[in-house]
């Protein structure tokens, strides 16, 4: 039995009435007087000149109160295009009317003359030298650019096989890049640990593939939205959708030259982020240049359409992987190409590229990755950034050398995984971790070990790592006369992290979690908050909210040996109430009593506070099996069981975590098989939700959620972040259980019907 | 939403005099129209509900001329109906693919065929049923045969101010089956929609239809292989033909969904699996 009564329990979320009956104040339920309403001009190509900008029509339209172009912006920070639009929906200017309708008309009578360019969205086009240029500028040399020709010949492949009609076209044009002077390359990533050829010399198998991975959207319920203000004596007031108003903050004061405690910004309930939600220009800096204008708040909420066009999705890419093993089942050397869509800003995740290390002993590894720019919009995070991607290509290829090597998927892995102390490749030693345990929970939990499928039915297993990051932040806690608490601090609440937050001091103040409340300041209040990103929140908060109780309890206890004239060491804190251990009858005090006793003292109220920024992470694992059945005429796939393990250092509320668990799972299902974000010669051309597809719970059966807890030495109570892991390894585990369905290897993303059915058409190896 | 003017006429020949007008749009369930306007991809003048015309609503079965379906009947309705289940059950399932039950409850039957999309789910159904398409005007009221109402992709024959009032049902099928080729399991656009019908004599196909959608600009019969089947008792043999016939018939196109190719295939597949369990169920 735990030693815990509050964390460690499935409590209902501390937001569960407002956001089920819709009290939840979200960024479009605001509306101050006198508010405008936005909306901004986009470009109608993916790559053209800007001619001109006439606004001159608009200006006249009746209700029309502000618009702006990068001639509006003082700093000259790039808000708005002028020269040049690189991609399809980049916005050139904004307008705000008095009413919406009007506001769209403005719009379209904006004249923009535009000089089409060609267009490039495909990273293996834009790396070649006859590709449109995105940035005229780019003349620097990157320290490795001139090697990428010798990288893809050190990653040539003899024979072609497993492949789809796509992926061998790729191979052979990789082939004759060799030449090639390489252009639009945004940044690039190289690791290196050991000798990979002297690996690949020593392997008995080695195995090749290209995986091609498209670019997904968060798709987050709710669309990017801000409200901004700015009154005459130029104070700004944002209420921003947002996973970090501190960085909303500094990001508008930035942009703008703005000084920045000019500047309130008021998170509003968050419909979604999944690290998305982060961008300072999409919507927040055209509604405080539109209020600077016009004089009113103004509010700019994109629609789903906008949200494709210039959301800022996770990228696309294109990895080239090469493994070499012993044929008794040891991993002796790894290598990746990887070429990311970094879209018309540089920004894609290619560090990430490492994650194909996965959590194994792989003496020799070697990793080079490109950022590439192509006419899309820019990218940022989403769930784990980058590492879906990597893990696809690096589970999906374990896979393929078990089955060569004749080995169970899982016993393979087990095999190879790392165990604390164990070297990891470029990257120090491991800590404790629970790698084995993870992936020997859901083998269990499965039912792997006496797995059986009829025809057409296979079984898929894959891995995924993720390390939370941590940042700053501040929590204060509040006692109150009737012995409840009160917490305040400034960081948004994600999926759960305030009931986590609220949990964690329930538990050291020993109230019932029922009398501890919670409430968010705004930047102009609350100390500093890193954002609610990169799964930090429950371990940077919750260690900060566990300084925080525990500097309230010191207080609770000198208050409490005042009162009953004794010292702290005789005290103990325990429900609600301080007790005299050493007397018999004991004799003890209420939080409340205390409370209002403080009020008197010479020291005051009882205010705790924590402050706290880093301490070392630990990695988590997440571990995955599918069952599937293949249609092999239609090439539809049905999920029979999907479970998922994960581990979690200690679940603060399981409850939240199984949500997370499940969320995060369902997400990597959607990517490994349905969702894509689709280009054609003008840009994206599935700007919704009825070609961009997100699964809906006719979809999936439920999925069966396996908490593992290692503990994790600096997270609270041993917790580790949770929302991140989850994503990483099912887009693996679905191609390696199609894969064992009916013997196709898929290694483009989607596993769309007609891939499945042009593949086996090609005798069960891609088509 | 542009303003628009909006009318709720209560007789149809109110209703054609001002769908005569430029600019102007039928509302039935509005789950296409409404979306539409609120992206501003439809920017009608006038706006004229159907809601409160007498007589365009239900599901009627009488032994002379079969099963009647108002142009204003939900989806729903359609779907959960125990005659149309009965006798067209590739329309019933046809319907239940629409949406999402709120989408279907809102969602009419006539707004569908109206609305002229290749790939509308209850298309392949009627054309099975060989529904008659009655249609209304101020001049007066004509009727075609559901083979003959689409002209093109969101084109029919339909003439300013005429207006879809029912679908006549004649010929039940002992057996009818509808699948639609997706991704998602539901609320999802066909890729290609196929039904097939099949009255059945001591095991000798009698008659077979087969309706075929998203293959071609407009739903289309599989004629050949219908005629194929005529007469023959089923074999694997045979329903491979048919399947073959009918995918020889189509001119697909290749878009985002997927290739010209994939979905000449899926009609290859689906009209042999429609076609056995429509067999199955005679």
């Amino acid at each position: 039995m735990s030693e815990y009564t509050v964390v460690g329990q499935k409590l209902p979320r501390v937001d569960a009435v407002e956001k089920v009956t819709g009290a939840a104040q979200y960024g479009a339920d605001v509306h101050p007087a006198g508010m405008l309403y936005g909306k901004i001009v986009r470009s109608k190509h993916a790559h053209a000149n800007i001619l001109s900008i006439d606004t001159s029509e608009a200006e006249k339209l009746p209700g029309v109160r502000a618009i702006i172009t990068q001639d509006d912006v003082p700093s000259g920070r790039r808000v708005f295009a002028t020269d040049k639009v690189l991609y399809l929906g980049e916005p050139l200017a904004a307008v705000a009317a008095t009413d919406p309708d009007i506001a769209e008309e403005a719009a379209e009578l904006i004249k923009i003359e535009y000089e089409v360019l060609p267009v490039v969205q495909d990273v293996m086009e834009a790396i070649k030298s006859s590709a449109p240029r995105l940035h005229s500028d780019e003349t620097k040399e990157g320290p490795n650019r001139r090697d990428i020709s010798a990288k893809i010949k050190e990653l040539s492949r003899d024979e072609a096989d497993g492949n789809s009609t796509a992926i061998r076209k790729l191979e052979a044009e990789l082939e004759n890049y060799a030449d090639e002077v390489y252009y639009n390359i945004s940044a690039e990533s190289h690791t290196e640990a050991g000798d990979v050829e002297k690996g690949f010399a020593e392997s008995d198998i080695v195995v090749e593939d290209t995986y091609v991975i498209p670019r997904v959207h968060q798709t987050y319920m709710e669309p990017h939205v801000s409200v901004a203000s700015a009154d005459s004596s130029g104070k700004i007031t944002v209420w921003a959708s947002t996973q970090g108003p501190f960085a909303i903050r500094s990001g508008i004061a930035g942009t703008l030259g703005i000084p920045l405690t000019q500047i309130n910004v008021i998170g509003t309930t968050m419909g979604g982020g999944f690290g998305g939600r982060f961008g300072v220009i999409i919507t927040h800096v055209p509604a405080v240049l539109l209020s600077q204008k016009a004089g009113r708040p103004v509010r700019v909420q994109m629609t789903r359409e906008e949200e494709f066009l210039d959301g800022r999705p996770a990228p696309g890419c294109v990895i080239k992987l090469k493994t070499g093993a012993t044929k008794d089942g040891h991993i002796l050397a790894r290598q990746a190409l990887a070429f990311w869509d970094s879209g018309s800003v540089s920004g894609a995740s290619i560090g990430s590229t490492i994650r194909v290390r996965g959590v194994y002993k792989i003496p020799n590894i070697k990793i080079d990755a490109y950022g590439v720019h192509t006419n899309k919009s820019g990218t940022a995070a989403y769930r784990a950034p980058g590492a879906p991607q990597a893990i696809f290509a690096g589970e999906s290829q374990l896979d393929d050398i078990a089955e060569q090597i004749g080995m169970d998927p899982v016993k393979f892995r087990l095999m190879n995984m790392r165990e604390e102390g164990d070297t990891v490749p470029a990257g120090g030693s491991e800590p404790e971790v629970g790698y084995k345990e993870t992936l020997e929970a859901v083998a269990d939990a499965a039912g792997w070990w006496n797995r059986e499928a009829d025809k057409n039915q296979g079984w898929g297993v894959a891995v995924g790592d993720w390390t939370n990051g941590c940042g700053p932040g501040g929590v204060y806690v509040s006692v109150h006369e009737d012995g409840s608490a009160r917490i305040f601090h400034g960081s948004m609440d994600i999926t759960g992290t305030d009931t986590a937050i609220t949990q964690i001091i329930a538990e050291i103040l020993t109230i019932p979690y029922k009398n501890v409340t919670i409430r968010r300041g705004d930047t102009d209040s609350a100390p500093y908050s890193t954002g609610s990103g990169g799964s930090v929140v429950t371990f940077t908060m919750g260690n900060t909210a566990k300084l925080a109780a525990e500097d309230a309890r010191r207080r609770i206890l000198e208050l409490a040996a005042e009162r009953l004239n004794t010292n702290v060491d005789d005290l103990e804190l325990r429900d609600g109430a301080v007790h005299i251990i050493t007397v018999d009858p004991p004799k003890s005090i209420s939080l409340g009593e205390l409370a209002a006793y403080s009020l008197s003292t010479t020291g005051g109220p009882i205010v705790g506070k924590g402050s706290f920024a880093r301490q070392p992470s630990t990695p988590a694992l997440a571990a995955q099996i599918a069952k599937v059945e293949v249609d092999p005429d239609t090439g539809r796939t049905r999920v029979l069981k999907l479970v998922a393990s994960q581990d979690v250092g200690f679940a603060i509320n399981p409850m939240a975590v199984e949500g997370q668990i499940e969320g995060g799972t369902v997400q990597g299902y959607a990517w490994a098989m349905m969702e894509e974000m689709q280009y054609g010669e003008n840009g994206n051309v599935n700007p919704g939700f009825v070609d961009y597809r997100v699964p809906t719970s006719a979809d999936l059966p439920t999925v069966e959620s396996v908490i593992v807890e290692v503990p994790a030495p600096n997270g609270p109570y041993g917790a580790k972040g949770v929302g991140e892991p989850p994503i990483t390894p099912t887009l693996a585990t679905m191609a390696n259980a199609v894969n064992d369905a009916i013997g196709v290897r898929i290694t483009e993303l989607p596993i769309k019907p007609e891939k499945v059915v042009d593949a086996l058409k090609n005798n069960g190896h891609g088509a | 939403m542009k303003n628009f003017e909006y009318f709720e006429p209560t007789t149809l020949a109110e209703a054609s005099l001002l769908f005569t007008q430029e600019h102007a749009q039928l509302l039935a369930g509005g789950t296409d129209l409404v979306i539409g306007m609120k992206a501003y991809t439809e920017t009608p003048q006038s706006v004229i509900s159907l809601q409160n015309i007498p007589g365009l609503t239900g599901i009627t079965a009488d032994t002379d001329n079969g099963i009647t379906i108002g142009a204003m009947t939900k989806v729903r309705e359609v779907e959960l109906s125990e005659d149309i289940l009965k006798h067209h059950t590739a329309l019933a399932e046809g319907a239940s693919e629409i949406g999402s039950i709120q989408i279907r409850n809102l969602a009419t039957i006539g707004g569908n065929i109206a609305h002229a999309s290749p790939a509308a789910d209850t298309v392949a159904g009627l054309l099975v049923a060989d529904a008659q398409v009655d249609i209304a005007s101020a001049d007066g009221e004509r009727t075609v045969s559901i083979n003959e109402l689409f002209t093109g992709p969101g084109q029919t024959v339909l003439k300013p101010g005429e207006i879809i009032t029912q679908f006549r049902l004649p010929s039940p099928a002992s057996g009818s089956h509808y699948i639609k080729h997706k991704i998602r399991e539901v609320m999802d656009l066909a890729f290609i929609g196929v039904a097939s019908a099949v009255n059945l004599q001591n095991s000798v196909i009698k008659e077979a239809r087969i309706g075929l959608a998203a293959v071609a600009p407009t739903p289309i019969r599989a004629t050949e292989a219908e005629n194929l089947l005529k007469g023959k008792i089923s074999t694997p043999e045979l329903l491979q033909q048919a399947g073959e016939a009918a995918a020889a018939g189509t001119s697909p196109i290749s878009d985002l969904r997927c290739s010209a190719e994939h979905r000449r295939e899926m009609v290859d597949v689906l009209t042999r699996r429609t076609l056995q369990i429509a067999i199955d169920r005679a």
